[in-house]
Formats: C-alpha cells, sequence, structure tokens
C-alpha cells in the first residue's frame, strides 16, 4: 500500500544518516582490514627472516678458536722429538687455521668483523699464523728445531686470540641485543595494531548494533504506516478497490462492501471492469482512466473525478465517480468511487430550476412588452382622436379640456416607452440626459398631471419648498419627473378623501434636493416596505387589489433614481399613510437657462410644402400616406417598390423620402444602399423608414443603410407630420420615434376612425369597400387555396399590411404570427389558417358597423 | 644414476658410468690415507666392524654437485661430493640417525629423516678442488642451503660438520 502522508523529509534524513553510518562502517572496516593486510606482510617477512638462521653458534665458534689455540699451544709444549707429536702440532694448527679463516671471511661473522677492536686482534692472530705456516710445513727437522720459537711465539699471540674472541662475543652480544629490540619493536607495533584492530571491531560491532536497531525502527514504521492505511482504507468515506495490473482486486474496503453490496471475501481476485461496471461504462473506462488494464503502459497522471456508471451486485446502476491512482512502480492501481446518483439528481432539479427561472424572465419581457403595446394602441388613439378634434371649432374650456387631455395622453405614452426602455437598464445602455431645468417647472407640471386623478379620488395635491428655494437644477428632468409622477400616482391611488403633499428641500450640501411625498393614505405594512421596490412586487390583499397594475412601477423609479445617482426609499405607518423620499444630486450651482419641457399645446408640422418621394408596395397603404400628406398640402410622388424608388430618386430632387421596408423587387434597406451610393439628386435626401418591426437592431441596420429616421406603421398623422418637421426644418420632436403597436383585439377602432376622418369623404366609402372585397378574397385564398409557402407568405403579407392600416388588429396579429412561421420555415397547422375565416368575418361585421355610424 | 632435482644441481657430473664394478660385492680397501671411518649399525663393512674410506674410494661413488652460498664463506660455492643417503644406502645402514664426529672431536647427530635425495653431501671437492684441513675439509657435509629454505636453520647449520672424519649410525 502506499506509504504514510508526511514523512517524506524524515524519510530523507534517516536515509543520509543510514548512508553515513554504512559508510562509516565501511570505512573502519577497510581501516582494519588495512591494518590486519599490512601488519600480516610485516610478520610474514618477520616469520620469513627469522626461519633462516643467519648465525651458527657464533659463541661458540670463538670460544673454540680459544680452544684450539691453546690444544695448539699445548702439542706444541708435550712435543718431545717424536714423529707422531709433530703431526699432532700440525693437525692442532691447521684446525686453529680454519678456525680463524672462517672468522675471517665467513659472512656469519661480519657483524662482528664491523667491530675495530676484534679485526685489529683478528689481524694479529692472521700474521702470526701466516709467519707460522712456513715453519709447519717445513720438513720435520726444521719444524722440531723451530719448536721452541713456535712456542714462544704462540705465547705472545695468545693475548690477542683471547682479546679477539672476547671482542667477537662482546660484539655479538650487542648485535643480539640490537635484533632483541628490533623483534620487541615488531611486538609492540604488533600489539598497537592488534589494539587498532579490537578497537576497529568494536567500533563496527557498534555500528552494526545502530544498523540493526535502525532496520528493526523502520519495520516498526512500515508495520505501523500500513496499519494507518488500512485504518484510512477501512475509514475512508469513499469505495476504494484495489487492483493488480490485470484488473483482479486485491483489496475492497468496508464502503465498497456496501457501495457495491459485495462482501469482500467474494470480490477480492474478481476482475474488476468486468464486476463492478455495466456493459456501457466498460468501453469508456477503458479508453479513459482505466487504459493502463489493457495495455502495457506504465500508468501516468492518473484520472480524477471521472464521471461513470457503475452496478451493484443486485443490478442496481448508479452514477459514480471515479478516481484512479497507480502505484509509482505502476503494479498496483487503487480506484476511488463515489455513489454520486444524489449530486446529480440534484443538479438535474436545479438545472430544471433555472429553466423555470429563464422561462420566468422570458415572460416577464413578454409581458413587458405586450403591456406597452397594450398601451401605445388605445392612447395613440385618444391622440389621433384629440388632434381630428383641434381641426372643429372649440370654446375656450373645450381647448383647455382638450390641452389636458393630451397633454396626460403624451406623459403616458412617454411612461410607457420608458416601460419598454426597462430592457436598456438591463443592458446598461440607458444614460441620464444633463439638461438644465427648474425644480418648480416640473412639480407644476407633475401637480397639473395628477390633478385630475387626485381630485377623482378626493384628495388635496400641492407642493411646497422647505426652506431655502433653489430653483434651478442640472439633470435628467423627464426621468425626475416620471419618478415623481409614479409616487404622486401611488400616494393618490392609497389615499381617500385625504391629504397627497410633495415637499422639496435642497439638502446641506448644496448639491442634492430631496423630495418627500407624503399621503394621509393605508400605509405599508412594516415587513413590506422593504419589498416594495423590487420588480413586479405588488403587495397582497387590499394593497394589491386597490392598487391593480403591473407593479413595475416603484422598481422602474428605483431604477431612474439610481440611474441619476440619487436614492429612493419610504417610511410608513400602516394606516396613517406613507412618506416616499428621493434623494438627488441636481442642485445647479448658479442660475440656470431653462427651455421648456414640452409644448403638449403646440403640434410641430413643415411649414413649407415639401416634395416627397413615397416608396411603398401595398396599394391601401401609399393611399393612406398620400391622403394624409396631401391634407396637410405637401406633393407626393409614388414608387411600388424599391427598384421604381431608386430610379425616381436619381432623376429628381425631393425633399423626403418615406420608404417602406419590405417590399418585392427590391426592399427598403437595398434602396436607400443604391440611392445613397448614387450621385442623383436626391441622393442626400432624408430617408424615412416606414415599417412595422422597429426592433432596435433592425433600427440600427436601417440607419447603417444610410436611413435618416424611423416611423412607425400604422402611420400616425401627427407623428409623421412631426419627423418631417425634424429632418426638413431641424424642429424639436415631440417624443421618440413611435414603436409600433400589435394590439389583438379585433378592431382598432380608433385607427380606423382616425383614417376615415383624414380621408376626402368621397374616397372613403370606396377605398373601404376596396380593403373589405379584397381581405374578402385574400382570406378566401389562403384559407381554400393550398397556396405554396412563398405565394401563401406574400398573400399574408399584403393582408395583413392592409389590416393593420384598417385597424383590424386581431387579424392582423393572427396573419403577422402566420408569416413570422413561414418566415422561419416552420410548418403551418391548417387549423391555425382555417380559423383566420371567423376572425376576419367577426371583424368584418364590426367595420361595417364602426363605418356606417 | 641420479640427477637432483634442483638448479644448483645441473651441473652434477656423472661418473658413476665410469665407476669400476669391483664395489658391487664389496666396498674394497683403501689404498691410501683414510679419511673416513663408519661404524655403528652398519651392514657393510670392509675393516673389523667398521666400513674405512680413502678419498679415491669415495670419489668413485656416484658424485652430486651443489651450488650454493653457507654463512661460513663469501660468495657462491660449488660443492661436490657423495649424496649421505647414497652412503648409508651403500652401507645398509639401519638406524634412526647417525652421529658424526669432527677432527677436533666436534660431533653432531643427523637424523635418518636428512638422509634423503635432495638432503646433505660428504663434499671432498670445493670450486673443484679438494679441501685441506685448513680449508675445513678434507670432508664437510653440505646441505643445499640456497635451494631449500627450511635449510637455512641453526640446526641445519649445527650439523652442517666440516673437517669430518668419523661417522658412527646410532640405533
Amino acid at each position: 500500500m502506499t506509504p504514510p502522508l508526511g514523512l517524506a523529509p524524515d524519510r530523507a534524513r534517516e536515509k543520509r544518516r543510514t548512508r553515513f553510518r554504512t559508510g562509516s562502517a565501511v570505512a573502519a572496516f577497510v581501516l582494519c582490514a588495512a591494518l590486519v593486510a599490512g601488519m600480516a606482510l610485516f610478520i610474514l617477512r618477520e616469520i620469513d627472516q627469522l626461519s633462516r638462521a643467519n648465525s651458527d653458534n657464533v659463541q661458540w665458534s670463538l670460544s673454540q678458536a680459544d680452544v684450539e689455540f691453546a690444544r695448539f699451544q699445548l702439542a706444541i709444549a708435550q712435543a718431545d722429538g717424536e714423529t707422531g707429536d709433530l703431526s699432532r702440532i700440525r693437525r692442532r694448527f691447521n684446525i686453529f687455521y680454519s678456525r680463524i679463516s672462517t672468522l675471517d671471511r665467513g659472512m656469519v661473522y661480519q657483524d662482528v668483523r664491523d667491530d675495530p677492536e676484534f679485526t685489529q686482534h683478528l689481524e694479529n692472530v692472521t700474521a702470526f699464523l701466516d709467519r707460522a705456516v712456513d715453519v709447519i710445513d717445513a720438513p720435520d727437522a726444521e719444524l722440531t728445531q723451530a719448536l721452541p720459537r713456535l712456542g714462544a711465539e704462540a705465547s705472545t699471540v695468545l693475548a690477542d686470540v683471547r682479546s679477539m674472541s672476547l671482542a667477537g662475543l662482546f660484539g655479538f652480544a650487542e648485535a643480539s641485543d640490537a635484533r632483541r629490540a628490533g623483534l620487541v619493536g615488531t611486538l609492540a607495533a604488533l600489539a598497537v595494531v592488534l589494539g587498532l584492530i579490537f578497537g576497529g571491531l568494536i567500533l563496527f560491532a557498534y555500528l552494526l548494533s545502530r544498523l540493526h536497531r535502525l532496520a528493526e525502527s523502520r519495520a516498526d514504521d512500515v508495520v505501523n504506516a500500513s496499519e494507518r492505511t488500512r485504518m484510512i482504507v477501512g475509514a475512508a468515506p469513499d469505495a476504494i478497490v484495489v487492483t493488480n495490473r490485470a484488473g483482479a482486486i486485491l483489496d475492497f474496503n468496508p464502503e465498497a462492501e456496501a457501495l457495491f453490496g459485495c462482501p469482500a471475501r467474494e470480490a477480492i481476485g474478481a476482475e474488476v471492469v468486468s464486476n463492478l461496471f455495466p456493459e456501457e461504462s466498460r468501453s469508456d473506462l477503458i479508453s479513459g482512466p482505466l487504459s493502463c488494464l489493457r495495455s502495457n503502459d506504465i500508468p501516468g497522471a492518473m484520472a480524477r473525478h471521472f464521471e461513470t456508471v457503475a452496478v451493484d451486485r443486485n443490478g442496481r446502476r448508479f452514477a459514480a465517480e471515479l478516481s484512479v491512482a497507480a502505484e509509482p512502480n505502476g503494479t498496483r492501481l487503487v480506484l476511488f468511487l463515489r455513489d454520486i446518483s444524489d449530486r446529480k439528481e440534484a443538479e438535474t432539479n436545479l438545472t430544471i430550476a433555472r429553466d423555470r427561472a429563464l422561462a420566468g424572465e422570458r415572460a416577464k419581457a413578454e409581458f413587458l412588452a405586450i403591456m406597452s403595446h397594450e398601451m401605445r394602441t388605445p392612447l395613440n388613439g385618444l391622440l389621433g382622436s384629440m388632434q381630428l378634434l383641434r381641426d372643429h371649432s372649440l370654446n375656450e374650456r373645450q381647448t383647455d379640456l382638450l390641452d389636458r387631455m393630451e397633454g396626460s395622453g403624451r406623459l403616458l405614452l412617454g411612461l410607457v416607452d420608458d416601460v419598454l426602455d426597462l430592457s436598456k437598464f438591463e443592458a446598461g445602455k440607458m444614460e441620464a440626459t444633463r439638461q438644465n431645468f427648474r425644480v418648480s417647472g416640473v412639480l407644476d407640471g407633475v401637480v397639473e398631471t395628477a390633478a385630475p386623478l387626485a381630485e377623482a379620488n378626493g384628495n388635496t395635491l400641492s407642493w411646497h419648498w422647505l426652506g431655502q428655494q433653489h430653483d434651478a437644477a442640472v439633470g435628467d428632468a423627464r426621468r425626475l419627473r416620471q419618478v415623481l409622477l409614479n409616487l404622486v400616482g401611488n400616494a393618490i391611488k392609497f389615499t381617500k378623501g385625504g391629504e397627497v403633499e410633495i415637499e422639496v428641500e435642497c439638502l446641506p450640501d448644496g448639491e442634492s434636493l430631496e423630495f418627500r411625498v407624503t399621503d394621509t393614505g393605508i400605509g405599508i405594512k412594516e415587513e413590506d416596505l422593504s419589498r416594495i421596490f423590487n420588480d413586479f412586487e405588488t403587495l397582497d390583499s387590499t394593497y394589491a387589489r386597490q392598487a391593480g397594475g403591473t407593479g413595475l412601477g416603484l422598481g422602474i423609479a428605483k431604477r431612474l433614481t439610481s440611474l441619476m445617482g440619487g436614492e429612493i426609499g419610504a417610511e410608513s405607518e400602516f394606516g396613517d399613510g406613507s412618506l416616499f423620499w428621493l434623494r438627488i444630486p441636481i442642485a445647479a450651482a448658479g442660475p440656470v437657462s431653462v427651455q421648456p419641457l414640452f409644448e403638449f399645446n403646440q403640434l410641430v408640422a413643415p411649414r413649407r410644402k415639401l416634395d416627397l418621394l413615397l416608396v411603398e408596395d401595398n396599394e391601401m397603404n401609399r393611399f393612406v400616406a398620400r391622403q394624409m400628406l396631401e391634407a396637410d398640402g405637401h406633393r407626393v410622388v409614388e414608387a411600388v417598390d424599391g427598384q421604381a424608388g431608386v430610379e425616381w430618386a436619381n432623376n429628381r430632387a425631393f425633399d423626403a423620402i418615406l420608404m417602406d421596408i419590405s417590399m418585392p423587387v427590391m426592399d427598403g434597406i437595398e434602396a436607400t444602399r443604391r440611392i445613397r451610393a448614387g450621385s442623383g439628386p436626391s441622393a442626400d435626401c432624408p430617408i424615412i423608414a416606414v415599417t412595422a418591426h422597429a426592433l432596435p437592431e433592425e433600427v440600427e441596420e436601417f440607419s447603417a443603410a444610410g436611413m435618416t429616421t424611423t416611423v412607425s406603421k400604422p402611420l400616425d398623422r401627427a407623428a409623421l407630420l412631426s419627423v418631417l418637421a425634424v429632418i426638413t426644418e431641424g424642429a424639436t420632436p415631440l417624443s421618440a420615434p413611435s414603436h409600433s403597436g400589435s394590439p389583438d383585439t379585433r378592431l382598432d377602432g380608433h385607427q380606423l376612425s382616425t383614417l376615415l376622418a383624414g380621408l376626402p369623404s368621397g374616397e372613403r366609402d370606396e377605398i373601404l369597400a376596396r380593403f373589405l372585397v379584397e381581405t374578402d378574397e385574400t382570406i378566401q385564398s389562403i384559407v381554400s387555396d393550398d397556396l405554396p409557402r412563398d405565394a401563401l407568405q406574400a398573400q399574408v403579407h399584403a393582408c395583413a399590411g392592409n389590416c393593420g392600416t384598417f385597424g383590424a388588429s386581431g387579424l392582423r396579429a393572427a396573419l403577422a404570427e402566420i408569416e413570422t412561421m413561414l418566415k422561419r420555415g416552420e410548418d403551418i397547422a391548417p387549423e391555425r389558417l382555417a380559423a383566420l375565416a371567423p376572425l376576419w368575418q367577426e371583424t368584418r361585421m364590426q367595420i361595417s358597423d364602426l363605418s356606417r355610424d | 644414476m641420479r640427477f637432483p632435482r634442483f638448479q644448483t644441481s645441473l651441473a652434477a657430473v656423472a661418473l658413476a658410468a665410469l665407476a669400476p664394478g669391483a664395489f658391487a660385492a664389496g666396498l674394497g680397501d683403501p689404498a691410501s690415507e683414510v679419511v673416513l671411518t663408519v661404524t655403528g649399525e652398519i651392514a657393510t663393512t670392509n675393516r673389523d666392524d667398521a666400513a674405512v674410506f680413502d678419498l679415491d674410494m669415495l670419489t668413485s661413488m656416484d658424485t652430486v654437485t651443489y651450488e650454493t652460498e653457507t654463512i661460513w664463506t663469501d660468495g657462491v660455492q660449488t660443492f661436490t661430493g657423495v649424496l649421505l643417503s647414497d652412503l648409508m644406502d651403500r652401507l645398509g645402514a639401519e638406524g634412526s640417525s647417525l652421529s658424526a664426529m669432527a677432527i677436533n672431536d666436534y660431533a653432531v647427530e643427523i637424523p635418518s629423516s636428512d638422509w634423503v635425495e635432495t638432503g646433505p653431501i660428504i663434499a671432498y671437492h670445493q670450486n673443484g678442488a679438494p679441501m685441506s684441513v685448513r680449508d675445513k675439509g678434507p670432508l664437510w657435509i653440505i646441505y643445499p642451503y640456497d635451494d631449500n629454505d627450511a635449510y637455512q636453520s641453526e640446526v641445519i647449520y649445527s650439523r652442517s660438520i666440516w673437517q669430518l672424519d668419523r661417522i658412527k649410525v646410532l640405533e
């Protein structure tokens, strides 16, 4: 099994120490061996030397010289003239001669001969012998005669012989001593070496014992480590399975037993992949984390958190997370397995919850769009009707009422547009403008706007300064007004027969203004105060029922406030009323020049008569637009598609071009590009996109193609004239280009009324009749004929355009939906087409009723 | 005829081929001065209970030559003589040792274990010449000291008796 964790540094130190010890032991051993070898060599040489005696019994030889000389003298002294005596003298002489010549020449006496005293005496003796030898070798008579002299001479040499042997003996004794001393030295050296060897052996034994102890402690460590590992494996929350390289299970911990429902004794020896994993998991495992089981590769970096499916003994399949580790030499694999089916389920639930939340978000966005469209359409109708009403003769009171109505209507339209801008908030694209304005102007407008509603609820509504007045402000007046209107509107809604008051105060920092809207209404519960600024937050029970609405108001107010760099909050006593405050850093440093905010009572229209090119494929739309423009005195040239439009523009100078987008032959975008790219007299004239699909990204595309601005279909006369005024004369626009509406009420009566009212009475019946007949035919064709898709799409598109013009909103919406599906290539169910017929019949009846009035 | 196995013995001179066959039956009688008298446990005698030899009788026997240094001389010497073992064989000696005696009555025992073919000789020539009494002659027991380190011992040196004139074979 794996070694215990966290011991690596200790082990390294241990290893070094062991290596050092082993090295010391080896060094001690080598030293001992060298000493022993050296000593052995030395002793062997000594033995060799001692074994070869290079000395005879020297003392004996030396003293024998004495003895033999004495015998020689005795032989001379005993001679009495007989022949035998002479022969004995000669033999004694020869023996002595032989002895002396040995002493004189023998190697063994070299040491003795080095003694000068000995040599001196030896030379004296030799000289005597040399002298005597002639006499000895002479005939018997001469020898006999010479004997007395020889004896006398011998007596004189006796002292030399004696001294010589004594000197030799003494010298030899000294040499002997020296040799003994040498032997003692050798023995002493031997003793020292033996001592060293003994010491070395003790050291060696000590080191061996240390090594032995170390080995024992290592063995203990290994046992402990494996115990620990066993404990860890046993207590691990994961299933741990150990296998060999062939995949045979070697170890199976209790968690694995529990997970796979198989006792370890039965699991051990079994093949891991085929026993713990179902068929479908195996190939992934073999090609993935367990690839080393089927190849000879040494396992390298091992897989972690590999997700697979495992199977237990009862066949239960479960999602498992597998991590694999290998021993460094790759002989064993350790598999860590964990049942992650709970986690997987939780993940799935989370995904579902997230999808639901996203769907909710989408629903919210759709809701917003629908709401705003819903509101825009009737508003447009109201505003259009008011414009028409101004053409009639009105008394002062009526004009005043009409002004109020129109002011409120436009404010409402602005609010709707703001709600539509909510998406811009989310994308972070909305920015607050910075304009000079007067605080009192804004507050007057708010009070004026909200006054009718306050009156209806029996409330009084007023505003006043608190403290020093600070009328000059720099900021986004429109946003401020929107926020205040929202707060005031809420206060009025929740107050019956009470007071709604706006207080404004310049804060001590001189930069911020604080607006406080107080009411004496029902108030808000403490616990609800924190929620009211959330999107779509409507408090339950009576509050919600009384309030109605979308619940977006305060959410938008909060966003607008922070957009302007301010804060918003509320305080309330349930039952006694509420206070909403708004702090915004808009106080201007000095006096400011102020432009009027909105010219509610003035319609903007071009002051001169314009030459206009109308590019529109739908005859009905062409007719309506032409009528609207000519009614205001402008000249209109019609082109039936983009191609015709380009030709007109290249040949004649216009003041402006109205360009439909979706047209056969050549669409509006392409036509615009060509007009701009050409060098005709109208290449630089303003081009106004006329479209029902003014999505922001599309507007960008129009702009990129060279279009100046956009107006929505169905055409609003005031808006159209206003846009023309802006682009031809630089007038200030009333509001942003309006958005298209797609109402799904069956009939937009106001749209129809506006259209019919804008037409000369002679044309009115004819065009209406044509519309009814054409639509009858087209619906008939769409529902009954099995049209090819492209033909069907053309019919649907044309018919939807007509319906839009004549306010047949329900049918138009249904047709637009079908058109969208056709564009996307989706299948159209026959029932969907069939449903158009009854819808048209209903709408047709309503149109007939209306036009009869 | 036999050759010593030692390098220093390669100079051995073979005289046996020239030797008269007279000794086959007996030792013969010495014609000149007796230089060696052997007594004791011997089977062959030529005078009373002893075997006596003059120099010619010895030189007529198989000869062996050793080249060796000795501690009593200076430099390498060439010694020629009769192997002690040959002589003992010739005399049918049965003893365990022999006692060798010199003219000056020096005496030493030589055990029969020394009577071997590579062992001592009774030398009568030193450097090709007969040895006088003054030169430790006429007979000198010489071991091949240089050939065999075992012969470089004081015991062997004491057995290397010079001026040899008598041998008594002991039981």
